[in-house]
Protein backbone atom coordinates (compact mmCIF):
# COMPACT_ATOMS: atom_id res chain seq x y z
CA UNK A 1 0.00 0.00 0.00
CA UNK A 2 2.85 2.37 0.72
CA UNK A 3 4.52 3.89 -2.30
CA UNK A 4 7.51 5.23 -0.42
CA UNK A 5 10.90 3.60 -0.17
CA UNK A 6 11.21 2.72 3.55
CA UNK A 7 14.90 3.58 3.45
CA UNK A 8 14.24 7.29 2.88
CA UNK A 9 13.20 8.01 6.43
CA UNK A 10 10.23 9.93 7.73
CA UNK A 11 11.85 13.37 8.03
CA UNK A 12 13.02 13.36 4.42
CA UNK A 13 9.50 12.48 3.28
CA UNK A 14 7.94 15.22 5.40
CA UNK A 15 10.38 17.89 4.17
CA UNK A 16 9.37 17.09 0.60
CA UNK A 17 5.81 18.15 1.45
CA UNK A 18 7.04 21.33 3.10
CA UNK A 19 9.08 22.23 0.01
CA UNK A 20 6.04 21.63 -2.20
CA UNK A 21 3.94 23.77 0.16
CA UNK A 22 6.46 26.63 -0.10
CA UNK A 23 6.49 26.27 -3.88
CA UNK A 24 2.67 26.41 -3.94
CA UNK A 25 2.66 29.57 -1.83
CA UNK A 26 5.22 31.22 -4.10
CA UNK A 27 3.22 30.24 -7.18
CA UNK A 28 0.01 31.58 -5.64
CA UNK A 29 1.83 34.83 -4.99
CA UNK A 30 3.00 34.89 -8.58
CA UNK A 31 -0.50 34.52 -9.97
CA UNK A 32 -1.75 37.17 -7.56
CA UNK A 33 1.10 39.41 -8.77
CA UNK A 34 -0.76 39.90 -12.06
CA UNK A 35 -3.39 41.79 -10.04
CA UNK A 36 -0.91 44.25 -8.52
CA UNK A 37 0.19 47.57 -10.02
CA UNK A 38 3.72 46.21 -10.48
CA UNK A 39 2.59 43.80 -13.20
CA UNK A 40 4.22 45.28 -16.33
CA UNK A 41 1.72 43.97 -18.92
CA UNK A 42 -1.54 45.42 -17.62
CA UNK A 43 -2.43 46.66 -21.09
CA UNK A 44 -2.10 43.16 -22.58
CA UNK A 45 -4.52 40.90 -20.71
CA UNK A 46 -3.63 37.86 -22.85
CA UNK A 47 -0.15 37.73 -21.34
CA UNK A 48 -1.52 37.85 -17.83
CA UNK A 49 -4.05 35.13 -18.53
CA UNK A 50 -1.50 32.82 -20.16
CA UNK A 51 0.81 33.41 -17.19
CA UNK A 52 -1.96 32.65 -14.69
CA UNK A 53 -2.95 29.44 -16.46
CA UNK A 54 0.69 28.32 -16.60
CA UNK A 55 1.02 28.99 -12.87
CA UNK A 56 -2.24 27.13 -12.17
CA UNK A 57 -1.13 24.13 -14.21
CA UNK A 58 2.19 24.07 -12.37
CA UNK A 59 0.44 24.19 -9.00
CA UNK A 60 -1.94 21.45 -10.10
CA UNK A 61 0.94 19.23 -11.21
CA UNK A 62 2.72 19.73 -7.87
CA UNK A 63 -0.44 18.75 -5.95
CA UNK A 64 -1.14 15.78 -8.23
CA UNK A 65 2.43 14.45 -8.33
CA UNK A 66 3.40 14.88 -4.68
CA UNK A 67 0.35 15.32 -2.46
CA UNK A 68 -1.68 12.73 -4.36
CA UNK A 69 1.45 10.55 -4.80
CA UNK A 70 0.75 10.07 -8.50
CA UNK A 71 4.49 10.42 -9.18
CA UNK A 72 5.00 7.09 -7.45
CA UNK A 73 2.08 5.23 -8.96
CA UNK A 74 2.24 2.66 -11.74
CA UNK A 75 1.17 3.11 -15.35
CA UNK A 76 -2.54 2.97 -14.56
CA UNK A 77 -2.30 6.68 -13.72
CA UNK A 78 -2.03 7.45 -17.44
CA UNK A 79 -5.17 5.46 -18.22
CA UNK A 80 -7.00 7.41 -15.55
CA UNK A 81 -5.84 10.94 -16.34
CA UNK A 82 -5.29 11.18 -20.07
CA UNK A 83 -8.83 10.30 -21.33
CA UNK A 84 -10.58 12.83 -19.01
CA UNK A 85 -8.05 15.48 -19.97
CA UNK A 86 -8.73 14.87 -23.68
CA UNK A 87 -12.49 14.90 -23.06
CA UNK A 88 -12.23 18.17 -21.16
CA UNK A 89 -10.51 19.87 -24.10
CA UNK A 90 -12.94 18.44 -26.63
CA UNK A 91 -15.90 19.44 -24.49
CA UNK A 92 -14.78 23.06 -24.52
CA UNK A 93 -14.19 23.02 -28.26
CA UNK A 94 -17.60 21.43 -28.84
CA UNK A 95 -19.33 24.21 -26.92
CA UNK A 96 -17.71 27.07 -28.83
CA UNK A 97 -20.01 27.17 -31.89
CA UNK A 98 -23.34 27.05 -30.06
CA UNK A 99 -22.52 28.73 -26.74
CA UNK A 100 -19.36 30.76 -27.29
CA UNK A 101 -20.43 32.31 -30.58
CA UNK A 102 -24.13 32.64 -29.80
CA UNK A 103 -24.00 36.43 -29.73
CA UNK A 104 -22.40 36.77 -33.16
CA UNK A 105 -25.63 36.35 -35.10
CA UNK A 106 -28.41 37.59 -32.87
CA UNK A 107 -31.61 39.24 -34.01
CA UNK A 108 -31.96 43.00 -33.82
CA UNK A 109 -34.61 42.64 -31.13
CA UNK A 110 -32.28 40.53 -28.99
CA UNK A 111 -29.45 42.98 -29.53
CA UNK A 112 -31.65 45.85 -28.34
CA UNK A 113 -31.83 44.33 -24.86
CA UNK A 114 -28.28 43.00 -24.67
CA UNK A 115 -25.64 44.62 -22.51
CA UNK A 116 -23.24 46.82 -24.44
CA UNK A 117 -19.56 47.45 -23.90
CA UNK A 118 -18.98 50.77 -22.25
CA UNK A 119 -17.70 53.55 -24.50
CA UNK A 120 -15.26 54.40 -21.69
CA UNK A 121 -13.60 51.06 -22.45
CA UNK A 122 -10.81 49.75 -20.24
CA UNK A 123 -11.24 51.65 -17.03
CA UNK A 124 -11.95 48.70 -14.79
CA UNK A 125 -15.68 49.08 -15.26
CA UNK A 126 -17.94 47.24 -17.71
CA UNK A 127 -15.10 46.25 -19.96
CA UNK A 128 -15.56 44.41 -23.26
CA UNK A 129 -15.40 40.68 -22.66
CA UNK A 130 -12.09 40.23 -24.43
CA UNK A 131 -10.29 42.96 -22.52
CA UNK A 132 -8.60 42.85 -19.16
CA UNK A 133 -9.22 44.78 -15.98
CA UNK B 1 2.68 -17.81 -12.29
CA UNK B 2 1.96 -21.40 -11.43
CA UNK B 3 3.43 -23.63 -8.78
CA UNK B 4 3.34 -27.37 -9.22
CA UNK B 5 3.03 -28.98 -5.83
CA UNK B 6 4.06 -32.58 -5.06
CA UNK B 7 0.58 -33.86 -5.73
CA UNK B 8 0.69 -32.41 -9.25
CA UNK B 9 -2.17 -29.99 -8.63
CA UNK B 10 -1.71 -26.52 -10.04
CA UNK B 11 -1.53 -23.80 -7.40
CA UNK B 12 -2.80 -20.66 -9.00
CA UNK B 13 -2.00 -17.37 -7.39
CA UNK B 14 -4.46 -14.52 -7.50
CA UNK B 15 -3.06 -11.52 -9.36
CA UNK B 16 -4.94 -8.26 -8.90
CA UNK B 17 -5.46 -6.25 -12.05
CA UNK B 18 -4.00 -3.15 -10.45
CA UNK B 19 -1.37 -2.95 -7.70
CA UNK B 20 -3.60 -0.85 -5.45
CA UNK B 21 -6.32 -1.67 -2.90
CA UNK B 22 -9.95 -1.67 -4.01
CA UNK B 23 -10.73 1.43 -2.00
CA UNK B 24 -8.04 3.43 -3.73
CA UNK B 25 -9.18 2.22 -7.14
CA UNK B 26 -12.74 3.25 -6.36
CA UNK B 27 -11.75 6.68 -5.13
CA UNK B 28 -9.68 7.27 -8.26
CA UNK B 29 -12.60 6.20 -10.47
CA UNK B 30 -14.81 8.58 -8.52
CA UNK B 31 -12.25 11.37 -8.92
CA UNK B 32 -12.13 10.79 -12.67
CA UNK B 33 -15.90 11.39 -12.78
CA UNK B 34 -15.41 14.50 -10.68
CA UNK B 35 -12.70 15.67 -13.08
CA UNK B 36 -15.22 15.40 -15.90
CA UNK B 37 -17.87 17.17 -13.82
CA UNK B 38 -15.71 20.16 -12.99
CA UNK B 39 -14.09 20.19 -16.42
CA UNK B 40 -17.59 20.58 -17.85
CA UNK B 41 -18.45 23.43 -15.48
CA UNK B 42 -15.14 25.24 -15.88
CA UNK B 43 -15.10 24.66 -19.64
CA UNK B 44 -18.58 26.10 -20.01
CA UNK B 45 -17.61 29.08 -17.87
CA UNK B 46 -14.59 29.77 -20.10
CA UNK B 47 -16.69 29.52 -23.25
CA UNK B 48 -19.48 31.72 -21.86
CA UNK B 49 -17.13 34.30 -20.42
CA UNK B 50 -15.09 34.84 -23.56
CA UNK B 51 -18.11 34.58 -25.83
CA UNK B 52 -20.08 37.22 -23.94
CA UNK B 53 -20.28 40.69 -25.51
CA UNK B 54 -19.48 42.30 -22.19
CA UNK B 55 -18.38 40.90 -18.82
CA UNK B 56 -18.28 42.76 -15.51
CA UNK B 57 -14.94 43.61 -13.98
CA UNK B 58 -14.32 42.10 -10.55
CA UNK B 59 -14.95 45.34 -8.69
CA UNK B 60 -18.31 45.79 -10.43
CA UNK B 61 -19.53 42.65 -8.72
CA UNK B 62 -17.77 43.20 -5.39
CA UNK B 63 -15.20 40.45 -5.81
CA UNK B 64 -12.17 41.02 -3.62
CA UNK B 65 -9.07 39.36 -5.05
CA UNK B 66 -7.01 39.25 -1.82
CA UNK B 67 -9.80 37.27 -0.18
CA UNK B 68 -9.69 34.73 -3.01
CA UNK B 69 -5.92 34.50 -2.61
CA UNK B 70 -6.33 33.97 1.14
CA UNK B 71 -8.82 31.16 0.48
CA UNK B 72 -6.32 29.58 -1.91
CA UNK B 73 -3.66 29.72 0.78
CA UNK B 74 -6.06 28.16 3.31
CA UNK B 75 -6.83 25.22 1.02
CA UNK B 76 -3.15 24.68 0.20
CA UNK B 77 -2.40 24.56 3.94
CA UNK B 78 -5.22 22.05 4.42
CA UNK B 79 -3.74 19.85 1.67
CA UNK B 80 -0.42 19.88 3.54
CA UNK B 81 -2.05 18.98 6.85
CA UNK B 82 -4.02 16.04 5.42
CA UNK B 83 -0.91 14.59 3.78
CA UNK B 84 1.01 15.04 7.05
CA UNK B 85 -1.84 13.27 8.84
CA UNK B 86 -1.41 10.35 6.44
CA UNK B 87 2.35 10.21 7.06
CA UNK B 88 1.82 10.25 10.82
CA UNK B 89 -0.77 7.49 10.59
CA UNK B 90 1.57 5.36 8.48
CA UNK B 91 4.37 5.79 11.02
CA UNK B 92 2.01 4.73 13.86
CA UNK B 93 1.57 8.13 15.50
CA UNK B 94 -2.23 8.26 15.80
CA UNK B 95 -2.26 11.29 18.10
CA UNK B 96 -0.31 13.43 15.66
CA UNK B 97 -2.39 12.08 12.77
CA UNK B 98 -5.55 13.17 14.55
CA UNK B 99 -4.14 16.63 15.26
CA UNK B 100 -3.30 17.15 11.60
CA UNK B 101 -6.75 15.87 10.62
CA UNK B 102 -8.31 18.35 13.03
CA UNK B 103 -6.18 21.11 11.49
CA UNK B 104 -7.47 20.11 8.05
CA UNK B 105 -11.04 20.25 9.32
CA UNK B 106 -10.52 23.69 10.86
CA UNK B 107 -8.90 25.06 7.71
CA UNK B 108 -11.80 23.72 5.66
CA UNK B 109 -14.22 25.47 7.99
CA UNK B 110 -12.25 28.71 7.58
CA UNK B 111 -12.56 28.34 3.82
CA UNK B 112 -16.32 27.86 4.04
CA UNK B 113 -16.63 30.76 6.47
CA UNK B 114 -14.80 33.10 4.10
CA UNK B 115 -16.97 31.83 1.23
CA UNK B 116 -20.11 32.53 3.26
CA UNK B 117 -18.88 36.06 3.96
CA UNK B 118 -18.23 36.57 0.25
CA UNK B 119 -21.70 35.30 -0.65
CA UNK B 120 -23.21 37.63 1.92
CA UNK B 121 -21.40 40.60 0.40
CA UNK B 122 -22.90 39.69 -2.98
CA UNK B 123 -26.41 39.21 -1.57
CA UNK B 124 -26.26 42.49 0.32
CA UNK B 125 -25.63 44.27 -2.99
CA UNK B 126 -28.55 42.55 -4.71
CA UNK B 127 -26.42 40.02 -6.61
CA UNK B 128 -28.13 36.63 -6.48
CA UNK B 129 -27.83 33.60 -8.76
CA UNK B 130 -31.19 34.18 -10.37
CA UNK B 131 -34.30 36.32 -10.48
CA UNK B 132 -36.56 37.35 -8.81
CA UNK B 133 -34.10 37.91 -5.96
CA UNK B 134 -31.38 39.14 -8.30
CA UNK B 135 -31.73 42.88 -8.85
CA UNK B 136 -29.26 43.01 -11.73
CA UNK B 137 -30.22 44.67 -15.01
CA UNK B 138 -28.09 44.50 -18.13
CA UNK B 139 -28.78 48.05 -19.26
CA UNK B 140 -30.13 51.29 -17.83
CA UNK B 141 -33.15 51.07 -20.12
CA UNK B 142 -36.88 51.61 -19.66
CA UNK B 143 -37.27 48.21 -17.99
CA UNK B 144 -34.69 49.26 -15.43
CA UNK B 145 -36.48 52.53 -14.86
CA UNK B 146 -39.77 50.68 -14.48
CA UNK B 147 -38.22 48.25 -11.97
CA UNK B 148 -36.82 51.15 -9.94
CA UNK B 149 -40.23 52.83 -9.82
CA UNK B 150 -41.88 49.56 -8.84
CA UNK B 151 -39.48 49.08 -5.94
CA UNK B 152 -39.83 52.70 -4.80
CA UNK B 153 -43.62 52.44 -4.83
CA UNK B 154 -43.43 49.22 -2.80
CA UNK B 155 -41.21 50.91 -0.21
CA UNK B 156 -43.31 54.07 -0.20
CA UNK B 157 -46.75 52.42 0.10
CA UNK B 158 -46.70 51.66 3.87
CA UNK B 159 -45.25 55.13 4.53
CA UNK B 160 -47.95 56.79 2.47
CA UNK B 161 -50.68 54.93 4.38
CA UNK B 162 -49.43 56.35 7.67
CA UNK B 163 -49.83 59.98 6.78
CA UNK B 164 -47.51 62.90 7.59
CA UNK B 165 -48.44 63.17 11.26
CA UNK B 166 -47.92 59.50 12.12
CA UNK B 167 -44.51 59.15 10.50
CA UNK B 168 -41.34 59.32 12.53
CA UNK B 169 -38.53 61.63 11.41
CA UNK B 170 -36.68 58.78 9.74
CA UNK B 171 -39.82 57.60 7.98
CA UNK B 172 -40.51 61.14 6.79
CA UNK B 173 -36.99 61.36 5.32
CA UNK B 174 -37.54 58.05 3.56
CA UNK B 175 -40.88 59.28 2.25
CA UNK B 176 -39.28 62.39 0.79
CA UNK B 177 -36.32 60.49 -0.67
CA UNK B 178 -38.58 57.99 -2.43
CA UNK B 179 -40.60 60.90 -3.89
CA UNK B 180 -37.42 62.49 -5.25
CA UNK B 181 -36.20 59.21 -6.72
CA UNK B 182 -39.59 58.48 -8.28
CA UNK B 183 -39.31 61.79 -10.14
CA UNK B 184 -35.89 60.85 -11.42
CA UNK B 185 -36.93 57.32 -12.38
CA UNK B 186 -39.92 58.63 -14.37
CA UNK B 187 -37.60 59.77 -17.17
CA UNK B 188 -37.42 58.00 -20.51
CA UNK B 189 -34.00 59.45 -21.41
CA UNK B 190 -31.27 56.76 -21.44
CA UNK B 191 -28.62 59.22 -20.27
CA UNK B 192 -30.65 60.17 -17.19
CA UNK B 193 -31.42 56.55 -16.42
CA UNK B 194 -27.71 55.80 -16.68
CA UNK B 195 -26.99 58.60 -14.20
CA UNK B 196 -29.60 57.19 -11.85
CA UNK B 197 -28.02 53.74 -12.17
CA UNK B 198 -24.63 55.26 -11.31
CA UNK B 199 -26.09 56.97 -8.26
CA UNK B 200 -27.67 53.73 -7.07
CA UNK B 201 -24.43 51.75 -7.47
CA UNK B 202 -21.47 53.84 -8.66
CA UNK B 203 -18.75 52.24 -10.75
CA UNK B 204 -15.52 51.61 -8.85
CA UNK B 205 -12.56 53.95 -9.19
CA UNK B 206 -10.84 53.72 -12.56
CA UNK B 207 -7.44 52.54 -11.33
CA UNK B 208 -7.58 51.91 -7.63
CA UNK B 209 -10.85 49.98 -7.76
CA UNK B 210 -11.97 51.79 -4.66
CA UNK B 211 -15.65 51.24 -3.99
CA UNK B 212 -17.73 54.38 -3.96
CA UNK B 213 -20.89 54.24 -1.92
CA UNK B 214 -24.16 54.84 -3.68
CA UNK B 215 -27.78 55.01 -2.67
CA UNK B 216 -28.05 51.26 -2.00
CA UNK B 217 -25.09 51.45 0.39
CA UNK B 218 -26.06 54.66 2.18
CA UNK B 219 -29.74 53.69 2.43
CA UNK B 220 -29.71 49.87 2.67
CA UNK B 221 -33.50 49.75 3.07
CA UNK B 222 -33.88 50.98 -0.53
CA UNK B 223 -32.63 47.79 -2.24
CA UNK B 224 -33.07 49.35 -5.65
CA UNK B 225 -32.37 47.49 -8.90
CA UNK B 226 -28.79 47.85 -10.16
CA UNK B 227 -27.18 47.90 -13.59
CA UNK B 228 -24.26 45.56 -14.18
CA UNK B 229 -23.80 44.75 -17.89
CA UNK B 230 -23.15 41.04 -18.16
CA UNK B 231 -23.91 40.74 -14.45
CA UNK B 232 -26.66 38.12 -14.67
CA UNK B 233 -24.53 35.65 -16.57
CA UNK B 234 -21.62 36.42 -14.27
CA UNK B 235 -23.75 35.72 -11.21
CA UNK B 236 -25.08 32.45 -12.66
CA UNK B 237 -21.64 31.10 -13.45
CA UNK B 238 -19.97 32.39 -10.28
CA UNK B 239 -22.55 30.92 -7.91
CA UNK B 240 -22.71 27.66 -9.86
CA UNK B 241 -18.96 27.09 -9.85
CA UNK B 242 -18.25 28.22 -6.31
CA UNK B 243 -21.46 26.66 -4.99
CA UNK B 244 -20.65 23.21 -6.30
CA UNK B 245 -17.10 23.56 -5.06
CA UNK B 246 -18.30 24.61 -1.61
CA UNK B 247 -20.66 21.60 -1.53
CA UNK B 248 -17.73 19.33 -2.24
CA UNK B 249 -15.71 21.01 0.51
CA UNK B 250 -18.62 20.55 2.93
CA UNK B 251 -18.95 16.86 2.01
CA UNK B 252 -15.25 16.38 2.72
CA UNK B 253 -15.58 18.12 6.07
CA UNK B 254 -18.44 15.81 7.05
CA UNK B 255 -16.23 12.79 6.44
CA UNK B 256 -13.39 14.39 8.42
CA UNK B 257 -15.76 14.86 11.36
CA UNK B 258 -16.72 11.19 11.14
CA UNK B 259 -13.05 10.22 11.06
CA UNK B 260 -12.11 12.16 14.18
CA UNK B 261 -13.29 9.54 16.72
CA UNK B 262 -11.31 6.78 14.93
CA UNK B 263 -7.95 5.42 16.00
CA UNK B 264 -5.80 6.77 13.15
CA UNK B 265 -3.04 4.18 13.14
CA UNK B 266 -1.48 2.24 10.26
CA UNK B 267 -4.69 0.23 9.80
CA UNK B 268 -6.55 3.43 8.91
CA UNK B 269 -3.79 4.82 6.68
CA UNK B 270 -5.59 3.60 3.56
CA UNK B 271 -8.80 5.36 4.56
CA UNK B 272 -6.91 8.59 5.31
CA UNK B 273 -5.10 8.31 1.99
CA UNK B 274 -8.38 7.92 0.09
CA UNK B 275 -9.95 10.88 1.86
CA UNK B 276 -6.76 12.83 1.25
CA UNK B 277 -7.03 12.12 -2.47
CA UNK B 278 -10.55 13.57 -2.47
CA UNK B 279 -9.42 16.60 -0.50
CA UNK B 280 -6.47 17.25 -2.81
CA UNK B 281 -8.87 17.12 -5.72
CA UNK B 282 -11.05 19.76 -4.05
CA UNK B 283 -7.92 21.89 -3.66
CA UNK B 284 -7.04 21.29 -7.32
CA UNK B 285 -10.41 22.58 -8.48
CA UNK B 286 -9.99 25.76 -6.44
CA UNK B 287 -6.47 26.23 -7.87
CA UNK B 288 -8.15 26.63 -11.26
CA UNK B 289 -11.26 28.45 -10.05
CA UNK B 290 -9.34 31.22 -8.26
CA UNK B 291 -7.57 32.75 -11.29
CA UNK B 292 -10.54 32.12 -13.60
CA UNK B 293 -13.05 33.86 -11.37
CA UNK B 294 -10.97 36.44 -9.54
CA UNK B 295 -8.09 37.37 -11.79
CA UNK B 296 -9.27 37.00 -15.38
Amino acid sequence: MSEHDPGHGEDHGLMKYIYVFIALCVLTGMSFFTYSDLWPWREEPGIGRAFMMAVSCTKAMLVILFFMHVKYEANWKYVLTIPPAIMAVFLMLALVPDIGLRDRSVSEERRRYMAEPSTAAVDGHNVPADAGH
Amino acid sequence: MTDEAHSGHLQLEYQPALPIPNGKLIIWLFLSTEIMFFAALIGVYIVIRFGAPVWPATHDVHLVEPIGAFNTFVLICSSVTIVLSLEKAKSNQPGAAKLFLLATLLLGLVFLGVKAWEYNSKFSHGIYPMTPRSRIHEKADLYFGSAVRERLLAVRAPLAEKGDAARSEEEQQRFLLTAELLDRAATTQPAELALLANDIMPPPGAHDGETHHGLNDEQPWLKLPIVIPGGNMWASTYFLLTGFHALHVAAGLVVFVLMLPMQLGPAKAGFIENMGLYWHFVDLVWIFLFPLLYLF
